[in-house]
């Protein structure tokens, strides 16, 4: 029993040495390179960033990927402070922030930013009156529209998210959004948050929509992959990885991967529009 | 050489203690020394009063101090008699047996983490609230009710110390005199451990007004002054949670500082009653 | 008249009281027992890739909890080691050494360190993070390192003060022994006080130590993102079972995730259970242990 501290902390060691071992073990690939790649910013991105990162990280032994999210306004200013390697965001970089950081903008696809309710609403088309009335908190309860009678639970995001700025400018028309407006952290949230609540309304990527909430028609228009491309829908925007300079060495080589075909693939299997 | 092992030992255990204080001020003084900037720019008063709206250059953190001390209340409110009631059964009214297993279940409580608490409140409570009492189902409610259940078990267990410390012989005295279970209670041991009591009252209104995960998951975060429990609401700890976004120089960062100040006030005025409280008791007895 | 209503009323609301709080309890351990069961497999920690190869480091694990509780593990090692030393010797000082006025002065501090909340100690932790990126070197940046010293921040006055109780909790027969030997004052501390109270020291240790296992707020400041894999470096960003718990419950893509969800607050429930009867085991066996030495 005098030793168990020994042991204990031979066995921590142990553990340790062992999660550490594998990578600096593995056989190195063709390609050879090794290091980290920090990537943060527009939550749109995450879908595609994770899984190009996965696959990378699965044939690469030696590298590592880490992606965090935060929001357009998180990726630009991280990158250009140095905190992280990708800074993406969703909407193109201000000239301020091009110059105060020397940021070089790479766009890989088109997006488009939709209003959605829960499945269960039956409200399914809005014109853009009725969505900045409803933002703005003029109508505050479904019942005007056709829906449920209960009040409408509005979501929004932060004022440094590109998704917001698209939606409120193109959408809103600069409109006021209601203080009681419920935050959400990113793309993700806004989709489980919409899909969870029966009497909620939110804004997301279009690229994130799937089964769990309905897209409403702005003005006619449905949010969709298709409208998207061929222009029909005009609230989209661009999807940036932002490097502060020209980006170098394995930053270079997932930057490249992004534009790559099967980098392409992956946005638009993810609900993207690819550029190329 | 014995001497001056104690002279270097002492040195040692007084720079460990000297190091943990200096961390005490290094907190505070960063707070002011970053948020500083931002009493610069704007009117002193607006940042704690005003709204918040980075876009037309206001900072004011006043809904979310408004958004703090509604809930924390609340919680308080609600927590207030569910400690009572089961400090009261665990120190004299029930029976050895149980007062064993209820002692056991609160400490087990106190050690259940807080984002737990928050992720069953999330799927359970609020959808509840929601259909029930209308609203959009985050609210100052739902974060208050699970903040209470989060806070309780510690009051409850400052009540029963509290209780439990009181001078056996004056309850042996009242039960000499006929007094039943409650008369005791009631007439004895509460007013003799009103002191105790209160200290953890107030300690767990410093513990509800500094919980960050609760309110974040559970309040809604919206900007809006709160006018009724229903209201969604943004608490200074999630405000500090949600606005990593910016700029590490503009003042909408900043006054993520001045939330901190405001926390560091609070919580260090419960400390500072609490020990007057103390210092009260000491004199009388 | 009304006194014997108003007791009765207190009994009665006393009682509803507990049953109030038990069925609470009940309620919410039942309901995460009830969904957090059926995700308990091997996928729920290792995803698609074999045990073995993820413990060894030779293949990496994307959809299962492994790499954050790995990160938590990691994170509450360094934390603890960091911690620990300086809560030890503060709680000796305060406790033998220091004269009354001092010991005031450090308690008031320290019971004030224990009141921040813990999302200050992150954005303190945050900003001496950017305060080295800057002045420093542009790799630093919120990190494993910066996590487990302000997680090192937050439990040190929990530390120090069960150093401190242990300690003065001793009778005073025992601290007047070893020195009428004639030992010194190091001595009778090392050899004499704290082997007694080191059961009481233990176990406000194993409570520190649950206590970094599960905050969220520090960690969310200082460095945990949602996706890093096994942290390689100190200065690596890394995942953590708390982060990951609030994560999925504000953003789960499919139900396969949000079971995950409750399988990982089942995980870190456990955790936590068993540090606390750890806790309590310690107390009882190491006070049987010194006392059978003498």
């Amino acid at each position: 029993m005098k030793r168990l501290p020994v042991i204990l902390i031979a066995l921590i060691f142990t553990f340790f040495c062992l999660t550490s071992i594998g990578l600096s073990e593995a056989i190195d690939d063709f390609v050879g390179k090794k290091g980290t790649i920090k990537i943060a910013g527009g939550t749109a991105h995450i879908p595609v960033m994770k899984e190009a990162a996965k696959r990378i990280m699965t044939r690469h032994n030696n590298i590592m990927i880490t992606v965090a999210g935060g929001g357009s306004g998180v990726g630009i200013k991280q990158v250009g402070e140095g905190i992280v390697d990708i800074g993406n965001s969703g909407r193109e970089p201000k000239p301020e922030e091009m110059e105060r950081y020397g940021l070089k903008m790479h766009k890989w696809a088109i997006d488009g930013v939709g209003l959605v309710v829960n499945p269960a609403n039956p409200v399914k088309a809005l014109t853009a009156d009725q969505a900045q009335d409803i933002f703005s908190g003029k109508i505050t309860n479904w019942e005007i529209l056709g829906g449920a009678e209960h009040s409408i639970t509005l979501y929004t995001r932060d004022e440094s998210s590109g998704t917001r700025e698209v939606f409120w400018k193109k959408a809103l028309n600069k409109g006021s959004i209601s203080p009681k407006a419920l935050f959400v952290p990113s793309n993700g949230a806004m989709k489980t948050a919409v899909a969870n609540d029966p009497y909620a309304i939110g804004y997301v990527s279009v690229g994130h929509m799937d089964k769990s909430v309905s897209p409403v028609a702005l003005d006619g228009v449905a949010p969709t992959l298709k409208t998207v491309k061929s222009g029909e829908y005009k609230i989209a925007r661009g999807l940036y990885s932002n490097t502060k300079g020209d980006p170098k060495g394995i930053t270079r080589l997932f930057i490249d991967y992004l534009f790559s075909p099967e980098g392409q693939q992956i946005a638009a299997d993810k609900g993207f529009v690819p550029v190329k | 050489m014995r001497a001056s092992n104690d002279a270097i030992a002492k040195g040692l255990f007084l720079s460990c203690a000297g190091a943990s204080a200096i961390i005490t001020s290094a907190v505070f003084f960063f707070m002011i020394v970053l948020g500083f900037p931002l009493f610069e720019g704007a009117s002193f008063v607006s940042i704690w009063t005003g709204k918040w709206s980075p876009y037309e250059g206001l900072y004011g953190i006043g809904p979310m101090i408004a958004g703090t001390l509604w809930i924390a209340f609340l919680a308080v409110i609600i927590s207030l008699p569910l400690s009572m009631g089961t400090s009261f059964v665990i120190t004299g009214l029930g029976g050895v047996r149980l007062r064993k297993i209820l002692f056991a279940m609160v400490r087990f409580m106190t050690g259940i983490p807080t984002v737990i608490y928050g992720f069953v409140g999330i799927f359970l409570l609020v959808p509840l609230i929601r259909e029930y009492l209308g609203g959009a189902g985050m609210s100052i409610l739902a974060a208050g009710i699970v903040l209470a259940i989060l806070v309780t078990p510690t009051m409850v267990l400052f009540f029963s110390h509290s209780l439990m410390a009181v001078n056996p012989s004056h309850v042996e005295a009242a039960r000499a005199l006929g007094a039943d279970r409650v008369q005791r209670l009631l007439y004895v041991m509460v007013p003799e451990a009103i002191g105790g009591m209160t200290t953890g009252l107030i300690l767990s209104l410093g513990r509800a007004i500094g919980d960050t995960l609760v309110a974040l998951m559970l309040a809604g975060n919206a900007l809006g002054m709160p006018e009724q429990p229903l209201d969604p609401a943004r608490s200074l700890t999630a405000h500090i949670a949600l606005v990593k976004a910016a700029d590490y120089d503009s003042l909408e960062f900043r006054s993520v500082f001045a939330c901190g100040i405001a926390l560091y006030f609070f919580t260090t005025a419960a400390v500072i009653v609490v020990r007057i409280i103390g210092r009260k008791r000491e004199g009388m007895a | 008249m009304t006194r014997s209503v108003m007791e009765k009323l207190v009994t009665i609301l006393s009682w509803f009281m507990v049953c109030l709080l038990c069925s609470v309890f009940l309620v919410f351990v039942g309901y995460l027992l009830l969904k957090g069961l059926p995700a308990f497999d091997t996928f729920l920690v290792f995803g698609h890739v074999k045990p073995l190869e993820a413990i060894l480091g030779q293949a990496r694990v994307f959809e299962g909890l492994f790499p954050a509780i790995v990160g938590t593990v990691y994170l509450v090692l360094l934390s603890t080691l960091l911690a620990v030393p300086i809560g030890l010797g503060s709680g000796i000082y305060l406790a033998e050494y220091a004269p009354p006025s001092t010991k005031k002065l450090f308690s008031f501090f320290f019971d004030i360190l224990a009141g921040i909340p813990s999302i200050v100690i992150g954005l303190f932790g945050f900003s001496i993070a950017i305060f080295l990126h800057k002045h420093f070197s542009g790799t630093i940046g919120p990190c494993l390192a910066i996590s487990a010293m302000s997680l090192a921040f937050l439990v040190l006055p929990y530390i120090i003060r069960s150093t401190q109780v242990a300690l003065e909790s001793l009778p005073n027969h025992i601290r007047k022994t070893a020195p009428a030997l004639g030992a010194s004052r190091l001595q009778n501390i090392v050899y004499v006080l704290i082997p007694r109270a080191l059961s009481n020291i233990v176990s406000g240790i194993i409570l520190s130590i649950g206590r970094c296992a599960e905050d969220t707020a520090v960690i969310m400041l200082t460095g945990v993102v949602a996706t890093a894999g096994i942290p390689s470096s100190l200065l690596s960003q890394y995942e953590a079972l708390p982060f990951y718990i609030y994560y999925i419950s504000s953003q789960y893509a499919d139900q396969t995730e949000l079971s995950n969800g409750y399988g990982a607050c089942l995980i870190l429930l456990g955790i936590c259970a068993v540090l606390f009867i750890l806790a309590g085991c310690v107390k009882k066996s190491l006070a049987y242990r010194s006392l059978h030495r003498i």
